[in-house]
């Protein structure tokens, strides 16, 4: 099914696999919250994780960053990470910006670019800078608490935490949730820019008009199973699943 | 006029003292929820250091103080490592009795192997001798205590703000796991936390012993007890709360000291607990309440 | 409800088989043990009511039994006895002598009345709080016994208590408090004030008011331990402060912990486990002869076994042996 999936898809530009989970099982307590689900990002890419509420995306992310309680496999650039902690994993070059955004409230916008850069050998103090010319509107806030940002600003943070560790792959849990419209497109060019820099993207939404627009290929997932998968444009053309990615009938 | 100058010295080093104490009970709630209930042994610790310093005729009072000093904080670190790593992730109840376990066994531990009777130390003696300033003298004793604390505090917030790990241990008061998805690992934020408060015990501890002169199971006991009092009324988990519930917990017990009758002296603890049973009654959790909600942390 | 009184009723039939095993069988020096095990009992379940459905941890109970079995052997001693013990006492309290049951009454609401007035500022704070406000409770009671000498007569005995109490005195009793306990946890306001304590948020938006339902179960708590300071008191005749402070503090935390405070059962379990498991421990701490080898003395074996008792159950069972069963559980199907 892997080997069906990877070579097919027309939207690949590189064949180099970034992340590959397989037969992923994820626990909470002892609700099983994703029944064995495989999936795979090759490098470059982006793929969106979408499906409705509680079907098992933001438990597939815990799982990916260790933070969850998994079974299966799960392999980053070929090596099999699924006993490596957490702090290792993303030292190893897995960054995420986490559902809820989890910006740290008490500290300065500075502060929490630099916690973000502190576990990465990279210089901060050049990176940040020049985070702040790609993030004008941080720039402007970097001496404000955190806490004090409106939920976009929030939103930029919290990718800019994950991006400023330079990683391999970041994953986006639900960047756009509980933002207004028009924010909701900030933050989807932002995704858009990102990955036109060529960085490897797991995207996780609701918001499945704006995902499809953006990523290469897409899996539905609905009870922690994989209900539908393809490329955007395939997904795109099925009107009964479109409706009800989109809510729109 | 030097009554009231020396009172306030009084108050202002038995605040200190509090504050110290109470910083390092905070620092580590604050990351990891957890009331350490040992850290009290930690005092008693550095104190037996000093016996064990004085049996091998070791008298320089700087080898003292360091070895002190080293021995709260190796006592500290190496509790992390044995006995609260199993309940890292646990509810604050289960971290609680864990830590009221390991105070219990330490205890009976220093009874055990070394005696249950107070042994006298006189090493630090020599930190106490009278300062005239104009028309008061004052103890260079408070006066160490005082400064101490205020450099300890300046060198704390500076750590706190400058360094990655400061700032680490910082936002894992709020969301510890958000700090592991940064890459910072956790055992090393933990570590360094509790080789704070015990840094800060086994500074505690050097005041304690010069002013006491003497070492028991028990020595941590009351101080740390004043020092838990304060966490609460500062707020417990915030570090200004802890810094500022020690002040005034000073204050508040130098003034039942002078302000009681004579026949009320064995009382004053009571008295102090019960005025600052009243600040409680007024804030329930605290004068500077950390910001967390009821249900945010696990 | 029913399954309450199931579990009740099988527990005091435990009780009460453990007592008459003892009164028949047991030396004197057996006798004793088992009475304090009673005793230790009462408070452990006086201790649960509250710790175990609001899950907050209390540290000042052994004050709460030390203010019952003072007020009682206050009211309860013979004046000419006190004109001996007591010739300073303040407010005429050497000057009467009454009877065992009023005595208890009153020695009950007294413990009751400063149960409430420390439960006010007690149920508002936050778990940790109340925790620590607990201890200088413990602190202030104790250094009130010890300097008041003129009314407690401090770490010196307090003597000529009529020692009206025997074991079947206090096997009644443990048997009435475990049916109280029992019943108060499956009570309308025990159910309530465990779901508050699993979700305070979550509770208190359905209507229930949490301080009220605290304040309830300390109370009644300050009273169950009053009742076994008044068992304590009544039956050795002579009492002091020491009893009443720390080592009892964590000898009875121990007991509810290793048997899982959650549950009447696990309070039970536990008080019986470390009675009588601690006094094989207090022999090898007189240095003994164990196969052959003369041990040394070793003071603070107990207390080190009791610690690790509360860190080795947290550790590994969070729980306790218990957890969430009760005895009836292995016996009815759910």
């Amino acid at each position: 099914m892997l080997e069906r999936r990877g070579h097919n898809g027309p939207a690949f530009r590189f064949s180099k696999e970034m992340l590959s989970v397989d037969n992923l099982e994820v626990f909470h307590g002892p609700i099983k919250a994703v029944h064995g689900i495989s999936f795979k990002i090759d490098a470059g890419q982006c793929v969106a994780l979408l499906g409705p509420n509680g079907a098992g995306k933001t438990s597939t992310i815990s799982a990916i960053t260790g933070i969850a309680r998994a079974t299966g496999q799960v392999l980053f650039e070929g090596s099999d990470i699924s006993k490596t902690p957490v702090e290792a994993r993303i030292q190893r070059g897995i960054s995420v910006s986490p559902e809820g955004r989890r910006v740290f409230a008490n500290l300065t916008v500075e502060e929490n670019l630099r916690l973000g850069s502190a576990a990465s050998d990279s210089n901060t103090k050049t990176s940040i800078a020049e985070f702040f010319d790609t993030f004008p509107i941080l720039g402007e806030r970097r001496h404000q608490s955190a806490g004090t940002l409106s939920g976009g600003e929030q939103q930029m943070l919290a990718i800019a935490r994950a991006l400023i560790a330079k990683p391999r792959i970041l994953l986006l849990d639900e960047p756009s949730l509980g933002l207004a419209p028009k924010i909701v497109g900030q933050i989807f060019s932002l995704i858009g820019d990102l990955k036109a820099k060529g960085i490897t993207i797991l995207l996780v939404e609701q918001n499945a008009a704006q995902a499809l627009r953006l990523s290469d290929y897409v899996y539905f997932l609905n009870n922690g199973r994989i209900a539908a998968e393809g490329t955007a444009e395939s997904l795109g053309k099925s009107d009964t699943l479109m409706a009800e990615l989109t809510g729109i009938s | 006029m030097e009554y009231l100058a020396q009172q306030m010295m009084n108050a202002f080093a038995f605040g200190a003292e509090y504050a110290l104490l109470a910083l390092g009970l905070a620092i580590v709630f604050s990351i990891m929820g957890l009331v350490n209930f040992a850290h009290g042994e930690m005092i008693a610790v550095g104190g037996y250091s000093m016996v064990a310093m004085a049996a091998l005729s070791l008298g320089n009072p700087m080898i003292v103080i360091g070895f002190a000093l080293l021995a709260a904080v190796v006592a500290s670190v190496t509790l992390e490592r044995v006995a609260f790593r199993p309940v890292r992730y646990a509810d604050p109840t289960t971290g609680l009795l864990t830590a009221f376990g390991v105070s219990i066994i330490l205890q009976n531990l220093f009874l055990l192997l070394v005696s249950p009777r107070p042994i006298a130390v006189t090493s630090l003696y020599f930190l106490e001798w009278s300062i005239p300033i104009g028309m008061v003298s004052i103890s260079s004793l408070q006066l160490f205590e005082a400064l101490t604390t205020i450099i300890v505090i300046v060198a704390l917030m500076l750590f706190l703000r400058q360094t990655s790990l400061g700032l680490a241990m910082r936002a894992a008061a709020l969301d510890f796991e958000m700090v592991r998805l940064t890459g910072i690992r956790a055992n090393r934020v933990f570590a360094m936390a509790f080789m704070i408060s015990g840094m800060l015990a086994g500074i505690a501890c050097i005041f304690i012993m010069a002013r006491r002169g003497s070492v028991d199971p028990h020595l941590g006991f009351d101080p740390v007890l004043k020092a838990f009092v304060a966490c609460v009324v500062g707020g417990f988990g915030s570090l200004p709360g802890a810094v500022l519930g020690g002040f005034l917990l000073g204050v508040v017990e130098v003034a039942m000291l002078v302000l009681l009758p004579q026949s009320l002296g064995g009382m004053t603890d009571a008295f102090v607990f019960g005025i600052i049973a009243l600040v409680l009654v007024w804030r329930p959790n605290g004068i500077l309440a950390a910001r967390a909600e009821k249900g945010d942390k696990q | 409800m029913n399954r309450g009184l199931v579990g009740a009723s099988l527990l005091a039939l435990v009780l009460v088989i453990i007592g008459v095993v003892a009164a028949y069988f047991g030396t004197r020096y057996q006798l004793r043990l088992v009475y304090s095990a009673y005793v230790n009992l009462l408070v452990v379940l006086g201790l649960q009511v509250f710790m175990g459905n609001a899950r907050v941890t209390n540290l000042s109970h052994s004050a709460f039994m030390g203010i019952g079995a003072y007020a009682a052997a206050i009211c309860v001693t013979p004046q000419n006895i006190k004109a001996i013990s007591l010739p300073d006492a303040p407010w005429g309290l050497n000057t009467f002598a009454l009877d065992p049951v009023t005595s208890a009454l009153i020695a009950i609401a007294v413990t009751g009345l400063i149960a409430f007035l420390v439960g006010i500022v007690i149920v508002r704070l936050s778990g940790i709080g109340a925790t620590i406000v607990s201890l200088a409770v413990l602190v202030i009671i104790h250094s009130l016994f010890l300097y008041r000498t003129d009314i407690f007569k401090g770490n010196q005995a307090f003597f000529g208590i009529p020692q009206v109490f025997s074991l079947t005195s206090v096997v009644i009793l443990a048997v009435i408090v475990v049916f109280a306990t029992r019943l108060f946890r499956e009570s309308r306001w025990g159910i309530a004030l465990r779901a508050s304590a699993d979700d305070e948020v979550g509770a208190s938006t359905m209507g229930v008011n949490i301080y009220r339902l605290r304040l309830i179960a300390w109370v009644m708590s300050g009273v169950l331990l009053a009742i076994a300071g008044i068992a304590y008191a009544y039956y050795l005749g002579t009492i002091s402060a020491r009893p009443f402070y720390f080592n009892h503090v964590f000898l009875t935390l121990a007991m509810l912990i290793l048997g899982g405070m959650r549950t009447i059962t696990g309070a039970v379990l536990g008080c019986f486990l470390i009675s009588f498991g601690l006094e094989w421990v207090r022999w090898l701490e007189t240095g003994p002869l164990l196969l052959g080898i003369d041990l040394p003395e070793a003071l603070g074996l107990s207390g080190i076994a009791l610690g690790a008792v509360i860190v080795l159950t947290m550790a590994l069972r969070p729980g306790g042996i218990m957890g969430e069963r009760e005895i009836e559980d292995f016996i009815l199907k759910s």
